[in-house]
C-alpha cells in the first residue's frame, strides 16, 4: 500500500515535470546558432566601454553580427561556472581572468586551443606581447587566451606631503617606511601608508613585496614557500607598515575601494597598488587630492624592485563553441594593435610591447606612471597570486599572515601555519 | 552612529530597573521608557543603511566617502539621471515586474486551489513532496536547469525566468494557504453544500472570497521573493531580459565602482518594493497570524 503510493507519487512528479518542459518547448529567446554572429561576453570595464563603441567598425568590415552580454566581475565568473559546466555553446568569446580562473577552466576544458592561430598571423603579432602576459595565458604549453589588460603594482604618493615632510620619493622599502614614518608622527590624521588589507583581497598587493624580499608562493621544487624567512620577512613589513603607520583603528577586510579610498579621501601619503587603477586617484570626480597624487615604481627590498605584471584580463575562445573561426576574428580584431593603443590611450594599460614603445601609447598617462609602468614591466613577475587551480581558496591560506601581522601577531608563527595549510592544499590538487 | 551608541547605552542604564512588585507604577513607566528606547535602537539600527543609501544616491562619488559630508552636502540629481536615461533602467523596472507578476499569478492559480486539497483532504505526503522543492537550495539546480532550458532554447526569454520563479513562489503560497484553510471551520462549507452547493460550488463561493487575506499575503511574499531574486536571472535570462537585482552590478566595473550610481540604482529598486509592502502589510500580518490560532 504504502509502497504503490510512493510510486504513484513519482509518477506524478514524472509526468508534471514533463507537462512544464513540454508547454515551454517552442517559445523562448532568438536562437543564436547562425554561425554569422559571434556571441561575445565581457567584463565591465573602461576597456569594454571602448570595444562597445567599436563593435559597428568590426560589424561593417566582417559581415558578422556581435551579440553582445556584459556582467560584472563576480558575475561573469558566476556565469561561466554555471553555463561552460552545462557544456554550453552559447558563448563563443569570453572575457576571463588568466589568474584567478585561467587554470581551473583550462583544466575543466573549457578554453579552446588557440596555440595555432596566435601565431598564424605576423601581422597581427602574438611576439609582440609582453612575456609576463603571454605566461599567464598559457596552460600546459597551450596558449588558451590572449591578454588585453595588465596591470603592475606601483606606489602612489602625495606629492604635497611629501614636500611638506622633506622627505624624497623612496627608492627602497627601508626608505618608504622611513617617510611612512616621518610623515605619521607630524600628521595625526594622516597615515604614513595604506594597502589593501582584506584576507584575499591583500594577497596580489602584497605579492610584489614577497617577490621584492626575494620570495614566492611556490618554490621551484613545486612546495610550499611562505614559510621560508624571506617570506616571513615580507609579512612582517607590509603589515608592520600598516599595523605602525596606517589608518587608526584600519579594518582587516579592505580591497581596493576601501584602501583608495583613505588615499583619494587625502588621509594617507602612501599607497601601493594596482597600476590600472590609477584614474580613481587623478579623476577629480573621484579623488580629493587629484592635483597632488605622485607615481613610482615600487621600491626595491633585498631582492630588488620586483612587482607582479600581470595580464588582469584576456580574451579566450569556449571550447564547446560551434563558431570558433568568427570568434578568433573578433579576438583579433579586439586585440590589434590599433585597438590595444585606442584602449590604453582610454586608460587601460595593454599588454603590446610595440604600444608602450609608441609615445602616443603612454601620452595620456601622468608622465611618472609611465615611467614607473615601464621599468615594473621590465622586472615584473608574470603572476600575483598562488598560481593553482583553486586560487580563491589558497588566497585564503597565503593571506592569513597578512591580516595576523597587521592586527599585530607574530608574523613569522603566522607564517608557519599558512605554510603547513599551504603544503597539505598544493598535496591535495596534485591528486 | 554616535546616537545609536547613546540609545544602547540608556537602554542598560534603564535595564537593570525592575523594581519591586508593589511599586507597580513605577515599574511600568520604567518598562515604557525601555520600550521606546528600545524601539528607537530597533528601528535606527534597521533604517540606518536605508537612510545611508539615500543621501549617498544624492551624492557624488567623491563626497560619499567624506565622513564630513554625512549629512550636509550639495545634493545632485546627476545619479538618477544616469540610471533612468542614460543605463535605461525603465526597461529592467518592467523585466523585474513582468516577471514578479506573472509569476505570483500563475502561481497563485496553481497554488491556491492544491492548498485547499492538501488541507482538505489531509494529503500529507503531497504537502511533503512540495516542501522538498522549498527545502533544496536552488543554487543546486541552476546547472541541470540551465542545461536543459538552453537545450530547449529557452535561455534568455521571459517564460524561463517565470517558471523558475514559480519553482519557489509555489511552495510559499501553498504553505501559506494550507495553514490558512485549516484554520477556517469546516461547518462553513457543510452548511454551504447542505443549501445546495457542489463542494468545488463552496470552495468558489463560500471559502475563496473569505481567504482573500490570506491570498493576498501570500501573493505579496511571492512577488517580493521574486522582485529581490537575483541567482535565477544571473544564469537564466538575456540581455533583454535582465532583471533590477542583476542590472543593478553594471555599476561595479573591475577598475571603478560608481558608488552615487549603484545607490540610486538600489533606491529604484528598493522603493516600489517598500511602496506595496506599507499598503499591503495589513494583509501580510494578519495572514500570517491567520493560520496560528488553529483549534
Amino acid at each position: 500500500m504504502k509502497r504503490r503510493s510512493i510510486v504513484k507519487y513519482a509518477a506524478v512528479a514524472a509526468a508534471l515535470s514533463l507537462g512544464v518542459t513540454a508547454c515551454g518547448g517552442g517559445s523562448g529567446s532568438s536562437d543564436a546558432k547562425t554561425s554569422g554572429t559571434v556571441r561575445v561576453t565581457l567584463a565591465n570595464h573602461v576597456w569594454t566601454d571602448g570595444i562597445k563603441a567599436a563593435i559597428p567598425e568590426f560589424e561593417k568590415a566582417t559581415g558578422l553580427k556581435v551579440e553582445l552580454t556584459q556582467l560584472g566581475e563576480d558575475q561573469l565568473s558566476d556565469q561561466y561556472n554555471v553555463k561552460l559546466n552545462a557544456g554550453s555553446d552559447e558563448i563563443d568569446v569570453m572575457m576571463y581572468r588568466p589568474l584567478q580562473e585561467g587554470k581551473a577552466f583550462a583544466k575543466n576544458g573549457y578554453l579552446a586551443d588557440l596555440t595555432s592561430k596566435v601565431s598564424a598571423d605576423s601581422n597581427w603579432d602574438w611576439k609582440d606581447y609582453q612575456d609576463g602576459p603571454v605566461k599567464a595565458s598559457t596552460v600546459d604549453g597551450k596558449v588558451v587566451g590572449v591578454p588585453i589588460i595588465t596591470e603592475r603594482e606601483v606606489l602612489y604618493y602625495r606629492k604635497d606631503l611629501l614636500a611638506a615632510a622633506g622627505v624624497q620619493v623612496p627608492k627602497t622599502m627601508d626608505e618608504l617606511e622611513a617617510a611612512a614614518k616621518k610623515i605619521s608622527a607630524s600628521n595625526p590624521d594622516t597615515a604614513g601608508f595604506v594597502a589593501r588589507t582584506g584576507k584575499s583581497a591583500a594577497v596580489t598587493q602584497f605579492s610584489s613585496f614577497l617577490y621584492s624580499f626575494g620570495g614566492d608562493f611556490v618554490d621551484a621544487s613545486g612546495k610550499s614557500a611562505v614559510g621560508s624567512d624571506a617570506a616571513k620577512k615580507a609579512y612582517s613589513f607590509y603589515g608592520g607598515l600598516i599595523k605602525n603607520y596606517g589608518p587608526k583603528n584600519v579594518s582587516t577586510d579592505m580591497s581596493w575601494p576601501e584602501a583608495m579610498a583613505i588615499f583619494t579621501q587625502g588621509k594617507a601619503a602612501f599607497y601601493t597598488e594596482a597600476d590600472s587603477l590609477y584614474k580613481n586617484a587623478t579623476d577629480p570626480a573621484k579623488s580629493k587630492v587629484s592635483d597632488k597624487v605622485g607615481f613610482a615604481a615600487l621600491p626595491a627590498g633585498p631582492a630588488g624592485s620586483k612587482p607582479y605584471n600581470i595580464p588582469s584580463w584576456g580574451l579566450a575562445v569556449n571550447k564547446a563553441s560551434s563558431n570558433q573561426d568568427n570568434a578568433w576574428k573578433f579576438i583579433q580584431w579586439a586585440t590589434s594593435k590599433d585597438r590595444t593603443l585606442a584602449a590604453q590611450k582610454a586608460g587601460v594599460p595593454g599588454p603590446r610591447a610595440s604600444v608602450w614603445a609608441d609615445p602616443a601609447g603612454t601620452s595620456t598617462y601622468p608622465q611618472d606612471l609611465a615611467d614607473a609602468i615601464a621599468a615594473s614591466a621590465k622586472t615584473g613577475v608574470g603572476h600575483d597570486r598562488p598560481e593553482v587551480v583553486t586560487v580563491g581558496k589558497a588566497r585564503e591560506i597565503v593571506g592569513a599572515p597578512i591580516v595576523a601581522t597587521i592586527t599585530g601577531a607574530d608574523a613569522s608563527a603566522a607564517a608557519d601555519t599558512a605554510n603547513d595549510a599551504f603544503q597539505k592544499f598544493l598535496d591535495s590538487e596534485k591528486k | 552612529m554616535t546616537v545609536l551608541n547613546q540609545t544602547t547605552d540608556s537602554r542598560t542604564a534603564a535595564a537593570p530597573a525592575p523594581a519591586p512588585r508593589r511599586r507597580k507604577p513605577l515599574a511600568t513607566r520604567a518598562y515604557k521608557v525601555f520600550r521606546v528606547v528600545a524601539l528607537i535602537a530597533v528601528v535606527l539600527f534597521l533604517v540606518a543603511p536605508l537612510f545611508w543609501m539615500l543621501l549617498a544616491s544624492f551624492k557624488t562619488n567623491v563626497d560619499i566617502y567624506d565622513t564630513g559630508k554625512s549629512f550636509f552636502f550639495t545634493p545632485t540629481g546627476e545619479n538618477y539621471a544616469n540610471v533612468l536615461q542614460r543605463n535605461n533602467y525603465f526597461v529592467f523596472i518592467f523585466n523585474s515586474f513582468w516577471v514578479a507578476f506573472v509569476s505570483t499569478a500563475l502561481s497563485l492559480v496553481l497554488g491556491v486551489p492544491a492548498a485547499y486539497a492538501m488541507s482538505r483532504f489531509t494529503m500529507h505526503r503531497s504537502a511533503l513532496v512540495v516542501l522538498m522543492a522549498r527545502v533544496i537550495p536552488g543554487v543546486s539546480l541552476l546547472v541541470p536547469w540551465y542545461y536543459v532550458f538552453s537545450n530547449l532554447k529557452m535561455v534568455g526569454g521571459f517564460e524561463v525566468l517565470i517558471l523558475s520563479h514559480m519553482f519557489v513562489a509555489l511552495p510559499l503560497i501553498v504553505y501559506i494557504m494550507m495553514s490558512y484553510f485549516d484554520s477556517m471551520p469546516l461547518e462553513l462549507e457543510e452548511s454551504a453544500q447542505v443549501d445546495g452547493l457542489t463542494p468545488i460550488g463552496a470552495f468558489r463561493r463560500i471559502t475563496l472570497p473569505l481567504s482573500v487575506a490570506g491570498i493576498a499575503t501570500a501573493g505579496i511574499l511571492s512577488f517580493i521573493f521574486s522582485w529581490n531574486n537575483f541567482m535565477f536571472a544571473l544564469v537564466l535570462s538575456g540581455s533583454k531580459t535582465k532583471t533590477l537585482p542583476v542590472a543593478i552590478f553594471d555599476f561595479v566595473s573591475y577598475a571603478s565602482i560608481d558608488w552615487g550610481g549603484l545607490m540610486a540604482a538600489a533606491t529604484v529598486v528598493t522603493i516600489p518594493i517598500m511602496i506595496i509592502a506599507l499598503f499591503t502589510q495589513k494583509y501580510i500580518v494578519s495572514g500570517l497570524t491567520a493560520g496560528a490560532t488553529k483549534g
